[in-house]
């Protein structure tokens, strides 16, 4: 026989309980640290000078793109100071990894950057090639690019929805749906996902092109070029929106490089860094594309970059489709793998930027360490250079054209 | 148990409630009876003697009534063009083609909890809401929907209109501030900014108008653009009402200038503690505004509730029902049932599916159609507020489009560009429109 013991308010205590009435200090919450300041930058952040005033921006708030935290010290509409607080969507990926064999790494790298998931796979899936010393077959490999360059596409294509609906506009997130949601449809008809594909496998992809997928793409190719150029359209020729985003959170190529800043925010200071190109990979030196980049660093110069960086992708979807050569998408491999103790790192240009995989094997069955660059995380450290002194309003433009994943962020 | 508590004992439920119910009506019926024997005519001399309020008191009542039907009108609009700007489907489950969401969002508003934070300032927390719907409520009581109908025709009209919607501005404030949550006051204090600063151009773009008219009176400034199209003041001033139309939209926290509830930047602004049907009396009252703006917009520039253009043919109707005699009886009596066999006849020959209780009750509902629409038609020919009525609504709604349209369009404008706008563009230019108008009349009287 168990007893109940009686229920006990005070242990269960809950601010909708009527019984229980709250003091007058639980209904507020300052951002200010409740221990002594550790460090000097701390104590000069958490003291307040007069008219200034802290505002917890996050982990819920309506547009930071995930759960990023942001403490902003505002001086009316002005920000004074940042501090950006990561963590919230922390999950040990690195360490899950060393504790899963080469396959299953595979996806729990996959929702790292959930919006772009197969530049996610690519490059551990590369940095386990490389251990294994395996050659992946060219159909594989054109296969890869056709569905890299599509999900890069569909990234692009909903950083330009989400960063006018920071701005303010309620229309372009849904209109940039038409591609994404069309994209990610064929990928699924590819793959087999829609979000997290875990497609690729190391020595090659988990299956061939099929019927579904084809026709689902030759009927967007068609008219993707006039979709995209008329949904850019609303935004490119707004007024409001370029005067917004025009000479907003200018980032100069020295600071740039600095950061090591890499992806579409570094080509949108001037240089021409693609690591398609620098270092290249796969079938990229065959293909034909150019590599977009323009000199302003503002947040417009972002944006447009972006839209450019579409086009470009199309262009080698195109050829990927022309040039598709016939063979197998695998390569033989034991189905258990125990590469050769070594090291071993791939880097691939994903949409953010560089996303680089280092792995260490120890020749067992399972990654020694793996540690993971995400471009997402470089990206975020700017923000404290860009944001003090703009207005509450431009937290969230700036943030948005810099594209974080918080994902890939916090791992 | 004495009798009567055995006979109520015997009384069923329905029984019980008319046992007490009867008695204590045949009671009041008689008090009130003798209260209007004995003070009844004296009530009725006063509001003889006091129309003008008793008047008011009844186009107050009509307008507050009036608020929440347009407000659900304009709310389910701006979710299904929107919608379709968007390429969606939009609300299309409650009611025809959704109709009724808006309805079922009221009701939804109505049951939630009404919820005050533990740290706000109570009375000012509660009574915000209420000041910003009866700022709203309140300017519609000058704006003249047709000929007569209206709520008051004050001679300060205009100004009084500016008064109340600035009033607005003190609601918004007093939410911002006693919510005690930061996203809120940072609302309140740029509606305050605001509003303060499109306050200026808005009154200052009307002054030409006002000019031109003669009379602060909006019903007299409606009543100056009789004619044609070419009578619209929009026509005379078309830099006033591109002047107003802006800051009418600033004033109105409509998108691009929705500064204040900036769900993007500041999560609701001052609304973001508000909840059940406070939360309900911000969303009225934003939507209210959107009619008014429009309203005014219409009554200023557009001509109001006239005609955009003269009907050539005038046209009357010279029904005299009395002139029938007996036979006026024998029409109602006859008249309905034939004209119902009449229309559901064909009905019935057409069709053998069709049996004949079914085609009278088709007949029926035609013959009730067509006297609705004869009733409407009749009104539209022999009362000139029917139609003033309908062109008035018309071109409001108009508006209400253009302000949902550009709801699904524009992006936000920033906080220094807002204010900047304002007094960089908006104030120079509504002078200068000033002095050209004040100029041209001049001219024109020497």
């Amino acid at each position: 026989m168990t007893t109940r013991t009686p229920y006990d308010i005070a242990a269960h205590a809950s601010s909708d309980d009527p019984r229980i009435t709250l003091e007058e200090q639980l209904g507020t919450f300052e951002p200010i640290p409740p221990y002594p300041p550790r460090t000097e930058r701390e104590a000069e952040f958490y003291t307040l000078r007069d008219g200034e005033m802290f505002v917890n921006m996050g982990p819920q708030h309506p547009s930071t793109h995930g759960v990023l935290r942001v403490v902003l010290k505002i001086d009316g509409e002005k920000v004074v100071d940042l501090d950006p607080v990561l963590g919230y969507l922390h999950r040990g990926v690195e360490k899950l990894c060393e504790n899963a064999d080469y396959h299953q790494a595979i996806c729990y790298t996959d929702p790292l950057e959930y919006i772009s998931s197969l530049f996610c796979e690519w490059s551990p899936v590369m940095a386990f090639e490389k251990l294994l010393d395996v050659q992946v077959p060219r159909r594989a490999e054109y296969i890869r690019v056709l569905a890299g360059e599509l999900n890069r596409i569909a990234s692009h294509a909903l950083f330009m929805g989400w960063f006018a609906l920071d701005l303010g506009g309620l229309t372009p997130i849904l209109w940039s749906f038409i591609e994404r949601d069309e994209i990610v449809e064929m990928l699924a008809a590819l793959t087999g996902q829609r979000m997290l594909f875990n497609y690729f496998r190391i020595g090659g992809v988990n299956g061939d092109l099929n019927h579904e997928f084809m026709s689902r793409l030759g009927t967007w190719m068609s008219k993707a070029t006039s979709q995209i150029n008329s949904n850019q359209a609303l935004l490119n020729e707004n007024e409001i929106f370029v005067r917004r985003a025009r000479g907003l959170g200018v980032i100069d190529t020295a600071t740039a490089l600095n950061m090591c800043m890499t992806g579409p925010n570094l080509r949108a200071t001037g240089v021409p860094f693609d690591v398609r190109r620098a270092h290249p990979y796969s079938i990229y030196p065959e293909l034909d594309f150019d590599i977009p980049t323009r000199v302003e660093g503002d947040c417009l110069a972002r944006y447009l970059l972006r839209m450019d960086e579409i086009k470009q992708s199309l262009r080698i979807i195109d050829q990927c489709l022309n040039e598709m050569p016939d063979g197998p998408i695998m390569a033989k491999l034991p189905r258990l793998i125990r590469p050769r103790p070594g090291r071993a790192y791939a880097a691939i240009e994903g949409p953010r930027g560089q996303y680089a995989t280092y792995a260490i094997s120890d020749g067992t069955d399972q990654p020694y360490r793996m540690r993971i660059h995400d471009p997402s995380f470089v990206h975020l450290q700017t923000v404290g250079l860009l944001m003090p002194g703009n207005l509450i309003a431009d937290t969230m433009a700036i943030m948005a054209s810099l594209d974080p994943v918080m994902g890939g962020v916090d791992k | 148990m004495t009798v009567v508590g055995r006979t109520w004992e015997r009384l069923t439920i329905p029984g019980k409630i008319l046992a007490v119910v009867i008695p204590l009506g045949a009671v009041l019926t008689a008090g009130l009876a003798l209260l209007i024997a004995l003070i009844g005519g004296a009530v009725v001399q006063f509001l003889v003697d006091n129309l003008p309020l008793v008047r008011f008191v009844v186009a107050a009542t009509i307008v507050l009534l009036m608020t929440v039907p347009s407000a659900f009108l304009i709310i389910y609009m701006e979710m299904k063009v929107i919608a379709l700007m968007n390429l969606r489907y939009g609300p299309d489950r409650v009611g025809p083609f959704g109709s009724a969401l808006s309805v079922v969002h009221g009701l939804k508003v109505l049951m939630k909890e009404d919820f005050t934070p533990t740290s706000a300032d109570v009375p000012v927390f509660t009574l915000a809401p209420v000041v910003v719907y009866m700022s709203s409520v309140m300017s519609l009581l000058v704006l003249p929907f047709a000929p007569g109908i209206f709520g008051q025709d004050f001679n300060i009209g205009l100004l009084y209109f500016f008064a109340m919607g600035g009033l607005t501005v003190v609601g918004l404030l007093m939410a911002g501030w006693s919510s005690f949550n930061k996203y809120s006051l940072l609302g309140g204090l740029r509606s305050a900014a605001q509003v303060v600063s499109y306050e200026i151009p808005l009154t200052l773009s009307v002054v030409g108008v006002v000019l031109l008219a003669g009379t602060l009176s909006i019903n007299k400034i409606v009543l100056g653009q009789a004619g044609s199209v070419l009578d619209w003041y929009v026509l005379r001033q078309p830099l006033a009402f591109a002047i107003f139309f802006i800051a009418v939209t600033a004033e109105a926290n409509r998108t691009p200038f929705d500064l204040t509830e900036a769900d993007s930047e500041i999560v609701a602004g001052f609304a973001t503690e508000y909840s059940g049907m406070r939360f309900g009396f911000f969303f009225f009252a934003e939507y209210v505004n959107v009619f008014i703006a429009s309203g005014l917009t219409v009554a200023l520039f557009m001509g109001g509730w006239n005609a955009p253009f003269n009907w050539p043919w005038p046209v009357t109707v010279g029904l005299d029902p009395g002139g029938l005699g007996i036979g006026l009886l024998f029409l109602l009596a006859l008249g309905p049932p034939v004209v119902i066999i009449v229309l559901g006849l064909p009905f019935y020959l057409l069709n053998s599916q069709v049996k004949f209780w079914q085609a009278l009750i088709i007949g029926f509902v035609l013959f009730n159609l067509l006297a609705v629409a004869a009733v409407l038609g009749l009104a539209f020919l022999s009362f000139d507020w029917v139609v003033g009525l309908l062109w008035f609504m018309g071109k409001t709604y108009v508006f209400v489009f253009t302000f949902v349209w550009m709801r699904g369009t524009l992006p936000r404008v920033r906080i220094d560009q807002l204010m900047g706008f304002a007094w960089k563009w908006l104030l120079p230019a509504s002078l200068l429109n000033l002095f050209v108008t004040a100029g041209a009349i001049l001219v024109v009287n020497k």
